[in-house]
């Protein structure tokens, strides 16, 4: 259970990639998947080869960034739908991370990987010890990406998925915000691919299928949990929600279901996400909700939806 | 302070809808200029400030601002000189961000933007004056979601985003026609304010003759692509809703009658 929040607060890092490109700048990225598996195969090839676990770590964050740059040239030079841009990039990454890894599975047992610590002597992960350690490394990029996107910068990047036009007339190039944050959400992703490798061991060609339903996820069960915007609690939101659904496919598991059928209930859930909002009894919910905000901002409080 | 030379805009060339949108306008105003436009529906007033925005561009033709040529500029470059109010309330806010990240954005226009926080307490104290003088009481609720005010609040707010860092020129597209009398009557209050308190040179397209008349020192009047009528100082402090209406009707006779021959 405890490696389920492990992986939750790591996976959370890529959900938080998610969350940037999804529901900050309204761009449906699908480079995830590739550039989750890229990340882990410029990491695991690094410290196969010798090189320091942290710097092979960074390489595959980097490497993460330059595949959203692809996407995010791809849709804004390119003129090509979003959609389709990170389709095109991430198939085209499957070959690439061929290339790097040169075989389908890297083993990365008995490496000196940035785990190491954790695995030798005693074994910590899974222990209190570690979610403690990842609950820390996920609070530093949460915070971060919240600081971040309060900066004059950040707050045009908001603007970019939620008003463009508007945002435009301020001097701001929709074509460079975008560009930025589809290169920092993969990096975030990157980032997320390498630290996994190393905690399971082995990177895996097929390792980054379907992970974008998994960012989905968790971003729509983290904004459920916590509907509050201000502070930074938006960001830790996503990082919940991330441990949540980690921990909800654990228990899935646990009473007997098949982990191949994981992808199909994984694909179930979002799509009750989506279309939840469409039932009566939750647009009731929002209809008080809004009315309760309405009449705060009439009696002249600060209100955020 | 702007200068329009021979600007020509057809929309869907050489197709059976094309239209030509400008045909060869020409237009000069000096510093602290305040024109209004006027014109049926079609007549290209929205066509010339999305033009002069780098909305669009022009087919020939040159635009220059402040002695700089803006012609072939994105909307992001001209924004540096301009500052804009768009008809839709919803159209120059960004509803999720509060008033002050609002303000804070527009407050950056023309500088390059960075890391450093986008409010801070400095900022915090001029946003505040300046919501002071809308007389809305914004200012005592800046952490609210521009979202969540009406459409005159809105209106209001995108107003004084546009006038701040004293752009060269103002362009306001019918910004007071989706607000109800009331909301139009205080926006265009505003609109006279902030014109005057910044010397803007602002350029205003309106539906309404009468606000046409008494905002501004120089009246325009474009028909069919093309500035038909042009008034300016004493002569325009005379004019009256029926005279424009007269000019009008003469206008679109002779234009009838072109199209019935």
């Amino acid at each position: 259970m405890l490696g389920s929040i492990d992986l939750g607060l790591i996976y959370g890092l890529m959900a938080l990639g998610v969350y940037l490109t999804f529901r900050v700048l309204d761009f449906p990225d699908l480079t995830v998947d590739g550039s989750f598996t890229l990340g882990a195969a410029v990491t695991a090839s690094g410290i196969l080869a010798g090189q320091d676990p942290l710097l092979s770590t960074a390489m595959g964050t980097l490497a993460g960034a330059i595949a959203g740059l692809v996407t995010g040239l791809l849709h804004t030079k390119g003129g090509i739908n979003p959609l389709l841009a990170g389709i095109l990039t991430q198939i085209a990454l499957y070959s690439v991370n061929l290339r790097i890894m040169g075989k389908a599975n890297l083993s990365l047992l008995r490496e000196p990987t940035l785990m190491a610590g954790l695995q030798q002597p005693v074994r910590l992960l899974g222990t209190w010890t570690s979610v403690a350690i990842f609950a820390a490394v996920a609070l530093v990029f949460l915070v971060a990406l919240d600081w971040f996107l309060n900066t004059d910068l950040g707050l045009a990047l908001q603007a970019t998925g939620d008003n463009p036009r508007m945002i435009q007339a301020q001097g701001v190039s929709i074509h460079n915000t975008k560009i930025l944050g589809l290169s920092l959400s993969n990096a975030l992703v990157g980032l997320c691919g390498g630290l996994i490798a190393q905690y399971q061991g082995y990177a895996d060609i097929g390792m980054g299928i379907g992970l974008i339903i998994a960012g989905l996820a968790s971003v729509i069960i983290g904004q459920t949990i916590i509907t509050s915007r201000r502070f930074v609690f938006a960001t830790a939101a996503v990082v919940l929600g991330s441990v949540v659904y980690l921990l909800v496919i654990q228990v899935a598991l646990l009473i007997g279901l098949d982990p191949n059928d994981m992808k199909l209930m994984s694909a179930i859930l979002v799509v009750v996400a989506l279309l939840s909002p469409r039932l009566a009894f939750v647009q009731r919910f929002w209809a008080r909700r809004r009315k309760r905000m309405m009449a705060a901002v009439a009696e002249g409080e600060e209100v955020r939806a | 302070m702007l200068e329009v030379t021979g600007l020509r805009k057809v929309f869907f060339p050489d197709t059976p809808n094309e239209k030509i949108a400008l045909d060869n306008v020409s237009l000069a105003l000096d510093p602290g200029d305040f024109v209004t436009i006027i014109g049926s529906n079609g007549a290209g007033k929205s066509t010339l400030l999305n033009l002069i925005a780098g909305e669009f561009r022009a087919d020939s033709g040159g635009i220059a601002i402040d002695g700089v040529n803006v012609t072939r500029m994105p909307v992001h470059k001209v924004a540096r000189y301009v500052g804009r109010v768009f008809q839709d309330p919803m159209a120059g806010t960004v509803p999720h961000g509060t008033i002050e990240q609002n303000l804070a954005m527009a407050l950056a226009r023309g500088r390059a933007r960075g890391l450093r926080m986008g409010v801070t307490n400095a900022k915090r104290a001029i946003f505040a004056r300046e919501l002071a003088n809308l007389e809305l009481g914004l200012e005592h609720r800046m952490r609210t979601d521009a979202g969540l005010l009406s459409g005159g609040q809105r209106q209001a707010l995108s107003l004084l985003m546009a006038t701040m860092g004293s752009p060269r020129v103002l362009l306001l597209d019918e910004h007071t026609a989706a607000l109800d009398p009331a909301r139009a009557e205080l926006v265009t209050r505003l609109t006279a304010q902030a014109v005057e308190r910044h010397h803007l040179t602002t350029l205003m397209v309106t539906h309404n003759m009468h606000q046409a008349l008494t905002l501004g020192n120089r009246l325009i009047m474009m028909h069919e692509g093309r500035i038909i009528y042009d008034l300016a100082g004493e002569e325009k402090k005379r004019a009256t809703v029926e005279d424009l209406l007269h000019q009008f009707e003469q206008i679109k006779a002779v234009s009838d009658r072109t199209l019935l021959a």
